[in-house]
């Protein structure tokens, strides 16, 4: 599968290709969850690594929980996620096209996201919801993420989960 | 008026619900209908533009509860496109819709010039939004939800754009004229139906004006839907009512509004020919545009 990642953007997109292939490498993440029954918050260990795919057409992310420091020695259990997100630039529509692929529990989600001020957005409706994946406070160390859900047509938003990002060393990336 | 007409014809139903089980809407039909009932020879436009007729999805598209939402976003790409060339040729563009999701890329090419405000004529006031109604149950149908999408409500899909970012226009910036509802009110400058009555049409066109002028808005959209008349008028729209304007008094209101020289282009939307199996809608609606576009039609100056 040589040909599925790329070292850079495609020229035809460079702009907006940048948007997310800023991030790309790894990062050690550290993710809270808020249960809507409010149970207390729980918090995991993850790893997510980002990188330019088809040719630079496309980025594409693998997020995994838990991480490495916290991965027993058995490996991955078969209910932790080792997803696959893969987003496309769709000219036609100046949004990307997103989807997450998750091994865990099979999810399969779609999403159009924009970069809107110093944030991208991403936003799926979910029957009556709509939901929302939000990058922000990017800078070439870290970055912050949260997943928010929004029942009144996007009045106002309920934070599910964040993940605050940090990015490893080169000499951290596994081999 | 300073420019020559530009037509645009946006030949596409992709707002508006089924009428039947597998069955389009009409109003994709209404462009040529109208066309074919001699507005081009009314209008002399310095050019037409015809559109690609789009296709139209009878299943949910992915991660939207918008009919058609994401055929809808590339055709609003489209059509704001033709309207920006309209505009930067300094000539008037009258959109022939068409549902009235066609506003979405009249007022995204109108902005392209900068701030436009919006006076919108519509039986209904086109407002719902994920707020005001259960998309779970039902898709959302873009035709009743334009005036929302365009002040930045619903999905991201429909209200962030290239450039302009959200919204197209702001609710201090909407003129909304003839809806005839009690619910869903949306918070913007509003003349009902009845109100129209008491009034008349002399009186609605000098407040509609001032409220213009109050706003210090010098360009302004405006968007024609035909449900706007009376049912008893034009009853081939997908969902007419009453009570609601003459040919007359319409024609009488958009020459008064584009006889400001405020108005930017305006759109027609929700003929739809298939209601009118005897063709015996297209001529009026024709005549009540080119009388009220009269001047524009004389213009000869910057024709291409």
């Amino acid at each position: 599968m040589k040909t599925l990642l790329a070292n850079g953007p495609s020229n035809l997109y460079a702009t907006e290709m940048e948007q997310f292939g800023r991030l790309a490498g790894h990062w050690a993440t550290r993710i809270t969850y808020y249960p809507t029954d409010g149970s207390p918050a729980r918090h995991v260990s993850g790893e997510w690594e980002f990188g330019y795919a088809l040719e630079g057409r496309a980025v594409l992310d693998v997020w995994r929980w838990p991480g490495r420091e916290e991965l027993l020695a058995s490996g991955r259990a078969p209910d932790q996620e080792c997803g696959l997100c893969v987003r496309i630039w769709d000219p036609r529509l100046q949004l990307w096209r997103f989807t997450f692929h998750g091994t865990a529990h099979g999810d399969l989600v779609h999403m159009y996201a924009r970069q809107i001020d110093d944030e991208i957005v991403m936003e799926r409706a979910a029957g009556g919801d709509l939901v929302r994946w939000t990058f922000t406070d990017i800078t070439a160390a870290a970055f912050h993420w949260r997943n928010e859900r929004s029942t009144d047509g996007g009045h106002t938003w309920r934070l599910d989960q964040e993940a605050d990002a940090r990015r490893r060393e080169a000499t951290q990336e596994p081999g | 008026m300073t420019a020559a007409v530009e037509l645009i014809a946006a030949p596409w139903n992709l707002g508006l619900r089924p009428p039947a089980p597998g069955r389009e809407p009409g109003t994709w039909r209404a462009p040529q209908a109208l066309l074919s009932a001699g507005l081009e020879a009314r209008l002399r436009p310095a050019r037409t533009v015809e559109l690609d007729r789009p296709p139209y999805d009878f299943d949910p598209q992915p991660a939207t509860r918008i009919r058609n939402g994401v055929t809808i976003r590339e055709q609003t790409l489209r059509l704001g496109e033709a309207v920006r060339a309209a505009l930067a040729a300094s000539r008037f563009p009258v959109v022939l819709g068409g549902d009235c999701s066609i506003l979405l890329g009249c007022l995204l090419g109108a902005r392209s010039q900068g701030r436009c405000g919006l006076v919108h004529l519509d039986g209904h006031s086109d407002f719902r939004h994920p707020g005001n109604y259960d998309p779970g149950s039902t898709l959302g149908s873009v035709a009743g939800m334009d005036l929302a999408l365009a002040t930045g409500r619903g999905e991201l899909l429909l209200t962030h754009w290239p450039e302009v970012g959200r919204p197209l226009v702001a609710d201090e910036d909407v003129i909304q004229i003839g809806d005839r509802e009690h619910e869903e009110i949306p918070p913007v400058t509003r003349f009902t139906a009845q109100e129209i009555q008491q009034i008349g049409i002399a009186r609605l066109g000098e407040r509609v004006i001032s409220r213009l002028e109050q706003r210090g808005l010098d360009r302004v959209w405006l968007h024609l839907d035909l449900d706007v008349l009376d049912e008893r008028v034009l009853p081939a729209v997908d969902s007419p009512g009453r009570p609601g304007l003459d040919f007359s008094q319409l024609s009488e209101l958009v020459s008064t509004l584009a006889g400001t020289g405020r108005v930017a282009g305006l759109d027609v939307a929700v003929y739809d020919p298939e209601l009118d199996p005897d063709g015996a809608y297209a001529a009026p609606i024709v005549d009540c545009l080119a009388s009220a576009l009269a001047p524009l039609a004389t213009m000869e100056a910057t024709r291409a």
